[in-house]
């Protein structure tokens, strides 16, 4: 489409038309997000209270956490094929493994955070360890644990349109079907859409992220 | 790969801070390690499975992969290095303006930014600007520049504002406490944000080859197109090692040129 | 309805307690043994490093010891369940550590919680802790910890360490990290709290003075935690064991000494004595107060009013001195314990 101007109402006819399959790939977006970050979340939250007060296994889940995030997302989900296939379980299993740094990394930092004198004053009431842990120290610990979900979701999302070529769900399919029509009428349209779809999917989720840390945050937390 | 900007920025900054002291820390030998077994491994994984067929000898011969590896890393190091020719000055003279608009609308632009898909962005520049590697580069420097950006900023603006006041009391010039305090103070985070746009240009050099830009990503694509595992399964080996590579080069550099003291 | 019944103290023994971290090094707690009577307020005074709080913390096993018995109430403590064993013994420490996320009334209740109190009676006793630290319940029960100044908060911490009634108490330097006046008046707060109590308490400290304005005993600890002189204040103050001991009174052990004896107690001057000044001393007062009031008046003996103010009699400076000396005479360290 390159030296030709924009018609707004062409964009609007194209809206219209597809409005259907759009919602439901912005919803499959959605829910391949929530799934994998759910999935790391039970990993990386419970990692992070195995090994928060152990410097070894700490380092050692943090380093792993961290190659991943340094793979790129392209070579990830490549290597997911030969064994995965193509489609939703390759998406969901590369995305929850990206989401696990951020997660994991800020359930270690919360979790170390709270400060020592509550923990000794809770174990000095009488509190057993698994109580120390669900009923003070998570807590605690809650709001930068959110803040590490929601770093993954942000993160997930936009993966998750790189997925759509490995015929994973999502609003990624409509940037790549952008790229196979390259020159055709509505290359644009379908890039445009997708993209921007894909920016207000992770700008709702983050607002979703800011209501949920408000409601769930006790407010002798909140600053 | 959305906000790698703010994730990485973060994340990398908090694990490089307290590895100064020690010269052999884990992740400086369990790096090379990794990559060498990785690589190591595929050799011998391919070695193994005797001559590879005619539409995969295409791909998996020295020549080829060797010019696929250059054009990668000439792309992500040269989309790298004019990011910090940008995106430095830049963080100066945005973490000095104490216009509220001006910040407000940079950080605006951020947001949206980390929340904007890199696919989207390079398909999109196709579209527009053309197919092709300055295409490519354009990109990948609008994509990596808001960490550098957001690391030079903060690294200036979280600067103990009791240490710009004694430096001004003892009469330096603006120009003297920035080159003298603010930018060696500033290091070490500027540093981790030029180390995140370097791992996350090698990542998104990768989906560059939709564009015809080259690089591993075409390795990858060959082999998924044409159904030879074997070849995608290299061409994302190798392109991992070479992040994991990139990262590890920068992080031995951060901690050389970490102003001591910091 | 308040009620104020109250669990009185248990015994507390320790006996050759050790604990050392690595083998290597000294003992931090080397040998440790010590009889606290039920109802007793012991401090452990030393400077810091000393063990005194490892040797606070092995009573409810935060720390646990290496060697050696620890008994309360008849009973050997590392037999026992610490979390158990634990819901019985109040702890305060210099922190506080409150609970950020929980409301006042949380914080107090975690311990009637962990025991299966119901709601209605732990409410009652949160109610019932609030008005005893001088919190009006209405408005502090739903406030949060960082809403709280510091010597509010360390309030709290005294009231949800008394939350179960628990018949002893540790506390680590509780009012260390309050303001001097706060501090002072948390100290009387304290004292007389203890008077209707009567808990066991085992209470560490650095400083000398507050170790005799609070303990009924005084235990001066050096290095590894060792006693060098366990005694009651007055004690102490009058025959110090050695140099050691002597440099923890520090100067003025004779005014520190006046601070521990009531006016009631020196022999007073017919009340004619008393100069026509304006200043007056209480026979509850204590002697560094008369002499305070003496100075005032120009040295010249001032009146002696009894509770209902009616004046029994004068002091003078020799009246002071001299119950002093009969002070130190008569509490000989043979007698004491």
């Amino acid at each position: 489409m390159s030296g030709k101007g924009y018609d707004l109402g062409l964009i609007w006819a194209f809206l219209a038309n597809k409005s259907e399959e759009i919602l439901e790939l912005t919803g499959q977006h959605i829910v391949v997000v929530i799934i994998s970050v759910l999935i790391a979340a039970v990993m990386g939250v419970g990692a992070g209270i195995l090994v928060w007060n152990k410097p070894t296994g700490r380092g050692f889940v943090i380093a792993v956490a961290g190659v991943i995030l340094t793979i790129p997302s392209m070579a990830m989900l490549a290597l997911m094929i030969p064994s995965l296939g193509l489609g939703w379980v390759p998406t969901v299993v590369a995305l929850s493994l990206y989401s696990l740094l951020p997660i994991v990394r800020n359930t270690i930092v919360g979790l170390r955070e709270v400060s020592p004198a509550v923990l000794e004053s809770a174990a000095a009431m009488g509190m057993t360890p698994l109580k120390v842990m669900f009923a003070v120290q998570i807590p605690i610990a809650w709001p930068v644990i959110l803040t590490g979900l929601r770093v993954a979701t942000q993160l997930a999302v936009g993966i998750a349109a790189i997925a759509a070529y490995v015929a994973g769900p999502g609003m990624g399919t409509y940037i790549f079907k952008g790229l196979s029509m390259l020159g055709a009428k509505n290359a644009l349209n379908f890039a445009l859409t997708g993209t921007i779809c894909v920016i207000l999917i992770a700008l709702v989720l983050d607002a979703f992220f800011i209501l949920i840390t408000r409601i769930t945050t006790s407010r002798g937390l909140r600053d | 790969m959305t906000n790698l900007a703010q994730t990485q920025t973060q994340l990398l900054s908090v694990q490089t801070a307290p590895s100064q002291k020690r010269f052999f820390t884990a992740k400086r030998f369990l790096t090379p390690l990794l990559i060498v077994v990785a690589l190591g491994g595929l050799l011998i994984f391919l070695a193994a499975r005797g001559e590879p067929d005619k539409i995969e000898a295409f791909a998996l011969n020295w020549p080829y992969m060797l010019a696929r590896v250059w054009e990668h890393t000439v792309l992500a190091v040269s989309a790298t290095l004019l990011v910090a020719i940008i995106a430095i000055p830049a963080g100066i003279i945005l973490s000095h303006t104490h216009n509220r608009w001006v910040r407000g609308f940079v950080l605006g632009i951020a947001n949206m930014g980390q929340a904007t898909p890199a696919v989207g962005v390079i398909i999109l520049f196709a579209l527009i600007f053309g197919i092709g590697i300055p295409t490519a580069i354009a990109a990948l420097v609008i994509y990596a520049l808001l960490p550098v950006l957001r690391n030079t900023m903060v690294g200036i603006s979280q600067i103990d504002a009791s240490v710009i006041e004694s430096a001004r009391g003892m009469g330096m010039t603006t120009m003297q406490i920035l080159r003298r305090v603010e930018l060696p103070l500033a290091v070490p985070v500027i540093l981790a944000g030029f180390r995140t746009a370097l791992v996350f240009s090698v990542g998104v050099a990768t989906i560059a080859t939709f564009i015809n830009a080259g690089g591993l990503g075409e390795v990858i694509i060959v082999g998924l197109k044409l159904s030879r595992p074997a070849v995608l399964v290299t061409g994302a080996i190798v392109v991992s090692c070479i992040a994991l590579l990139m990262d590890w080069l920068a992080g031995l550099a951060e901690d050389h040129l970490r102003p001591k003291g910091v | 309805m308040i009620k104020t019944t109250s669990t009185s103290g248990v015994g507390i023994t320790l006996e050759n307690v050790s604990k050392s971290y690595n083998s290597s090094a000294p003992a931090a707690v080397d040998n440790f043994s010590m009889n606290i009577n039920p109802g007793e307020f012991i401090m452990l005074v030393g400077p810091s490093g000393c063990g005194k709080t490892t040797t606070m913390k092995m009573i409810n096993r935060i720390i646990e010891p290496t060697s050696g018995k620890i008994i309360i109430d008849g009973q050997d403590v590392l037999s026992l369940n610490p979390s158990f064993l634990r819901r019985n013994i109040g702890y305060v420490i210099q922190q506080i550590g409150l609970f950020p996320h929980m409301t006042i009334a949380e914080n107090i209740s975690v311990v009637p919680n962990l025991l299966g109190w119901s709601k209605d009676k732990t409410a009652d006793r949160v109610e019932e802790l609030l008005a005893l630290v001088e919190l009006d319940g209405g408005s502090f029960a739903r406030r949060y910890p960082k809403e709280l100044s510091g010597g509010q908060q360390q309030r709290v911490g005294v009231a949800r360490a008394l939350a179960a009634d628990p018949p002893v108490m540790l506390m680590d330097e509780p009012f260390g990290a309050t303001d001097p006046i706060t501090r002072e008046k948390l100290q009387l707060e304290f004292l007389r709290l203890q008077e209707s109590m009567h808990k066991t308490i085992v209470f560490v400290t650095h400083d000398f003075d507050e170790a005799l304005k609070l303990g009924d005993r005084i235990a001066v600890l050096s290095a590894g935690s060792q006693i060098v002189q366990f005694d009651t204040p007055a004690n102490i103050l009058s025959n110090p064991a050695n140099e050691y001991v002597s440099s923890f009174i520090g100067q003025g052990a004779a005014l520190k000494s006046l601070a521990l004896i009531d006016v009631a107690q020196a022999k007073l001057l017919p009340a004619s004595a008393a100069t026509s000044s304006p200043h007056s001393v209480a026979t509850f007062d204590n002697l560094r107060t008369a002499l305070d009031r003496v100075v005032l008046a120009g040295g010249h003996p001032v009146a002696v009013l009894d509770e209902a103010e009616r004046v029994v009699g004068a002091i003078g400076i020799e009246e002071i001195s001299d119950a002093l000396g009969a002070d130190v005479r008569n509490l000989s360290p043979e007698k004491a314990v």
